[in-house]
């Protein structure tokens, strides 16, 4: 009986085309706009590590106070004091401090240019806890910290441009001008929006190049590649001076795996804060923050405004078109009262002549699925104009994409329709004795 | 033409589902058409912005060190080499050093305070170094005040702090500290220990960020003359003689890798000219512009279609009815004048609606996204549209509908 | 076969309050064909949508072939539609985007028949109305005779029990008017119980027994005065 129906909105679709081509570009636009605006809303707004987005949090501690702190909040990075504190109370399973650095690959070989390496100075733990994966090798192990070793991790990329991509654990690497080891390659890893980083980065950033021992690089009084955010006055001229002033630039993180170890690690921290007054160090209330990947993400803002806009404005724009289609639908089906009455008189139930309609409904829907799947294709592609590039790139129309772009349109197309199907269904049947 | 509206709204109550539709559907369009319009016009106004820069003739080389282990003195030394081969370029007409420049999309800013021990700053600024050649070289305009003096100019390494004692504010940061209007020769504090004295006033100098939040700061920036050396990196910018960009950018490259080899320049964005970077700057205004364009477009078409399409099959249901009134003797006009009015009282319901509507969601969207209060004008402006956009729709569909021959009445069905 | 009694209709407006039907009492007997006569507006075709199930009554008794079909819902009376009543309409209401073959097999369809049978039934009431020649021409491209004899072998094709007519001819000329009627007349030899709405004082003769209904009430005509008028005018058109 559905092949029947098909074939009879096939047929009715037909005998109006400039109605029907209207309902389907509107399904086929409205969809299509949609999907462009959810496919990178969806991609700024995912979770990045799924599996331990609930397990990893980074402290914050108020070192600012009140005076000069973000609207009450603490900063969103550590200075060095702090962050070694938090290091050395070793109060969380797995810890690790993280800041970027900006390296160059020396010339060597047949390059006689150096290279651009930028990546992250961070601890041990740091691979472990984000499940960093491995193609050679693996990450440094704790004592490596210890003993302030030279040992790297590169991408696959680097290692690619560097050693054909060849397995280089234990090969040597002068970066910058000092000697490093290579001790892992790590896989393609980078994860959208980049977490462990919103501090520097806005959650987009290329892949980096390369992972280097936390205390190695402070050793080297390497300056952070990334943000640096200070307060009051300045004066410091020596990288000690620095170190001790009030400017934040590292981020930590924790892993904390039940809500006990969370509520211990707060108290923990709220106590850490509490002894930097008695200290004399802070003159305010202890202010610490422990939040995880999820409330990080929300808490900086992560999702673009202009993506959320747009989608807002692309949903309302969808809702138009099917407002739109309920009207066509609506004078569509009920210019067919006479046939509806015809078929009723015939002896079709109510249901059936329900059926016919949203079957009609659907295969508009359908027609504006191809439509919408279309200028889809063509909008992730051409998205770039849009968007800022590492965002747009982000928007990808896949398997997922395809079969959700179809089953919105077939489902809003079906949506609409009930009401004038439902209007259909209850056509008299005696409407066409009385009205000759 | 008598036009009589209770007949009108007869009919329309026997089409209630309908005509709620249109009306509906004209309200969510005017909701979204006006906000769409007041967020591209946001959007062009923050493209159009000034930067002070002579954009024409200025480009900017992002330089890193090969080697990030060199002291001070030795990055120094480079520095002024490379500069002083940038300057000799035929096609150049000056360079400076710099640690950020006008719409980089973000960079150094400090608080500004009027003095050192005071905990709320007065305001902010971006911070932009250079030497003597600064402002010659981005093109700015000197209003008040003189330029740095070459003995000015003071070196800074990478792990310090340095507030030299003079410096050079757009008038922007000039009226905020002082807003009678005499700050040449006044005094301020950076986050620093000691005071900056202004010795210039430039104007206009744009930012380095775009962002929403430092549109309280807009053309706010200070100019100190510093050479920062860093140890990882210097930008230099560098203005090219009147037609000669293209030149002094294929030449800049290749002087600076004569000086040395031992550095970055990155092949892909390593060198920008302002057409590009203000490009880059302002890709998500553009964007949502566009985007927003093209969404007002489509849709003020598929609401037209969508009138057309329900009045025709309106017309098309009337026929005899039509018939019936032209036989009785109504004029093609009356007949035309009756849809018109109709569409009217419809879009004009719709159209109050949708401006509920449209300042409901410019509401959200303020307290959501921290964007501006939505002028009336562009509700205003948006309902003409619509109003326009209805009748116009109604327009060729009545024409049929008036021309329906008053033989119509006597066929049946 | 179909049985009312003391059957009322009233149809309500916002203003009036109608009787299209009151107390109305009929027994149409299994095999009958009974044509209805009557002035305009006295509830001719009211009646027929009432008997044919496709309206509700509002008091009364009415059963169909032993069913009292008032307690029954919508959809059960759409099957009754289907299956044991056949109905042709004045204004044939051929469905215009279906062609001859396509209308003809809507009943069928609703009743899931099998695609083979519904082709056999369909080419078989082509036949019967002398047109298996025409079956993928539409509507559009029949005379009026030839679209109610589409009509009717729509009609037809569902073997119904019941065949309901409303003015079949009304919009015929006289000649293609016999044509159907005969066409009637042997489908009523076959077996078939059918009610006959016309104005055709002619055709109402060749029925086995009429009806005259005035202002919604069966009305004997042998006792009613306007009777020997009407029948007085009847006998000087069939003379003159
Ligand atoms: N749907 C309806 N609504 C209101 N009144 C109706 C309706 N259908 C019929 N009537 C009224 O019922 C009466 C009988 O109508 P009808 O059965 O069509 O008469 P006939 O077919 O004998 O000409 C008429 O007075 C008519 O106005
Ligand atoms: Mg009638």
């Amino acid at each position: 009986m559905l092949a029947y129906y098909f074939q009879l909105g096939l047929r009715s679709l037909r005998r109006n085309p400039a109605l029907t081509a209207l309902m389907v570009m509107a399904i086929g636009f409205g969809v299509a706009a949609s999907m462009i605006t959810y496919s990178v809303f969806r991609a700024v707004s995912g979770n990045p590590i799924p599996g331990k987005s609930a397990q990893l949090f980074t402290p914050q501690i108020d070192s600012w106070g009140p005076q000069q702190n973000l609207k009450g909040e603490p900063a969103e990075a550590l200075g060095y004091i702090d962050a070694m504190a938090l290091m050395r109370a070793h109060e969380a399973k797995r810890q690790t401090l993280l800041y970027p650095v900006q390296l160059s690959v020396m010339p060597g070989g047949n390059r006689d240019l150096p290279l651009n390496a930028n990546g992250y100075a961070v601890t041990a733990d740091f691979f472990t806890m984000f499940e960093v994966p491995f193609r050679y090798g693996s990450g440094w192990g704790a004592q490596d910290d210890d003993t302030r070793a030279s040992d790297v991790v590169i991408s696959s990329e680097l290692n690619q441009k560097l050693f054909a991509g060849a397995n280089s654990v234990g090969r040597a690497l002068n970066l910058g001008g000092h000697d490093y080891r290579v001790v892992g390659v790590a896989s393609h890893w980078n994860p959208r929006p980049r977490f462990y980083d919103l501090f520097t980065t806005s959650g987009f950033a290329d892949e980096p190049d390369i992972y280097m021992v936390f205390n190695r690089a402070l050793d080297l009084q390497m300056r952070t590649g990334g943000r640096n955010s200070c307060r009051g006055s300045l004066a410091y001229t020596t990288w000690q001076g620095y170190l001790q002033s009030n400017c934040v630039w590292i981020t930590p993180w924790v892993e904390l795996d039940s809500p006990a170890e969370v509520a211990s690690y707060r108290s923990f921290l709220t106590h850490y804060a509490a002894d930097q007054r008695l200290a004399g160090r802070f003159d305010w209330a202890a202010n610490v923050r422990l939040r995880d990947v999820m409330q990080w993400l929300d808490y900086e803002h992560v999702v673009p405004p202009e993506s959320r806009i747009s989608l807002a404005v692309a949903l309302g724009f969808f809702l138009i078109c099917l407002v739109n289609t309920i009207g066509l639908l609506l004078a569509k089906f009920m210019r067919r009262a006479g046939e509806i009455g015809v078929r009723r008189a015939l002896g079709a139930t109510r249901g059936e002549i329900y059926t016919q309609y949203l079957v009609e409904a659907a295969t508009v829907g359908l027609a504006g699925g191809v439509l919408g799947l279309l200028l889809t294709a063509t909008g992730v592609s051409g998205v770039g104009i849009l968007f800022q590039p590492e965002i747009a790139k982000l928007a990808q129309l896949d398997f997922s994409l395809v079969g959700l772009t179809f089953v919105v349109a077939i489902v809003a197309t079906v949506l609409a329709a009930f009401y004038p199907a439902w209007r259909a269904a209850h056509v008299q049947p005696a409407w066409q004795l009385k009205s000759s | 033409m008598n036009i009589q509206i209770r007949p009108i709204l007869t009919a329309l109550r026997r089409h209630k589902a309908g005509t709620l539709l249109i009306a509906l559907q004209i309200a969510l369009t005017l909701a979204i058409v006006c906000n769409a319009l007041f967020i591209i016009h946001q959007r062009l106004t923050n493209l159009s912005v000034t930067s002070g820069v002579d954009e024409a003739n200025v480009f900017v080389i992002a330089n890193m060190w090969g080697d990030v282990g060199q002291s001070t003195a030795q990055v120094d030394a480079q520095v002024r080499a490379d500069l002083l081969a940038l300057r000799q370029l035929p096609a150049a007409l000056d360079a400076t050093p710099a640690s950020g420049y006008p719409l980089r999309g973000g960079g150094w800013d400090n608080f500004v305070t009027m003095t050192p021990d005071q905990t709320k700053p007065t305001t902010d600024a971006a911070v932009y170094t250079g030497d003597e050649h600064f402002i010659g070289t981005l093109g700015l305009r000197l209003v008040a005040g003189r330029n740095f003096h070459p003995d000015e100019v003071m070196v800074m390494g990478t792990q310090q702090a340095i507030t030299p004692s003079t410096a050079i504010v757009s008038k922007a940061l000039a009226d905020r500290l002082f807003p009678d209007g005499n700050a040449l020769g006044k005094s301020f504090y950076a986050m620093g220990t000691t005071p900056s004295t202004i010795v210039g006033i430039v104007d206009p100098l744009h930012r380095q960020g775009v962002d929403q939040w430092s549109n309280g700061y807009a053309g706010q920036a200070l100019i100190w003359p510093l050479r920062a050396d860093d140890s990882r990196g210097i930008y230099y910018i560098v203005r090219a003689k009147p037609g000669q960009l293209a030149d002094a950018m294929r030449e800049a490259p290749k002087a600076l890798y004569a000086q040395s080899r031992l550095r970055i320049i990155d092949p892909k964005d390593g060198i920008q000219d302002y057409a590009t970077i203000r490009h880059k700057v302002y890709d998500r205004d553009r964007g949502l512009a566009i985007l927003m364009g093209i969404i007002s477009v489509v849709l003020l078409a598929i609401t037209a279609a969508g009138i057309v399409g329900l009045t025709s099959f309106w017309v098309g249901q009337r026929r005899k009815q039509i018939g019936v009134r032209r036989a009785l003797g109504a004029r093609q006009r009356d007949i035309l004048a009756y849809f018109l009015t109709e569409n009217f009282l419809i879009s004009a319901t719709g159209v109050v609606l949708g401006a509920v509507l449209a300042i409901a969601f410019n509401l959200w969207t303020v307290t959501r996204f921290e964007m501006d209060r939505m002028s009336m004008a562009y509700v205003g402006a948006g309902v003409l549209v619509l109003l326009l956009l209805g009748q116009g729709a109604t327009f060729a569909p009545a024409l049929r509908a008036s021309r329906v021959s008053p033989v119509e009445a006597t066929r049946s069905v | 076969m179909l049985k009312m009694t003391h059957l009322s209709k009233v149809y309500r407006t916002e203003v009036v309050e109608t009787y299209a039907l009151r107390d109305f009492n009929i027994d149409v007997k299994e095999g009958e064909f009974v044509a209805v006569t009557g002035p305009s507006g006295s509830g001719k075709t009211t009646f027929l949508t009432i008997a044919g199930l496709l309206e509700t009554f509002s008091g009364g008794e009415y059963h169909l072939d032993g069913i009292e079909v008032s307690n029954l819902n919508d959809n059960a009376r759409s099957k009754i539609r289907n299956e044991k009543i056949g109905f042709i309409f004045q204004a044939f209401n051929l469905i215009p985007d279906l062609n001859v073959f396509d209308n003809i097999e809507v009943p069928l369809r609703y009743r899931g028949m099998k695609a083979a049978e519904r082709k056999q039934r369909i080419m078989d009431s082509l036949e019967r109305v002398g047109l298996a020649s025409r079956a993928k021409h539409y509507p559009a491209e029949l005379s009026g005779g030839q679209q109610q004899r589409v009509a009717i072998a729509r009609a037809l094709a569902g073997s119904p029990r019941l065949l309901l007519a409303d003015e079949p001819t009304g919009n015929l000329d006289t000649q293609m008017a016999r044509g159907v009627l005969e066409l009637l007349e042997d489908i009523h030899r076959e077996g078939a119980t059918i009610v006959m709405v016309t104005h055709d004082p002619e055709l109402a003769a060749r029925a086995q027994r009429n009806v005259h209904i005035i202002d919604g009430q069966v009305v004997d005509l042998s006792e009613d005065p306007r009777f020997h008028a009407a029948h007085a005018a009847v006998a000087d058109e069939a003379h003159g």
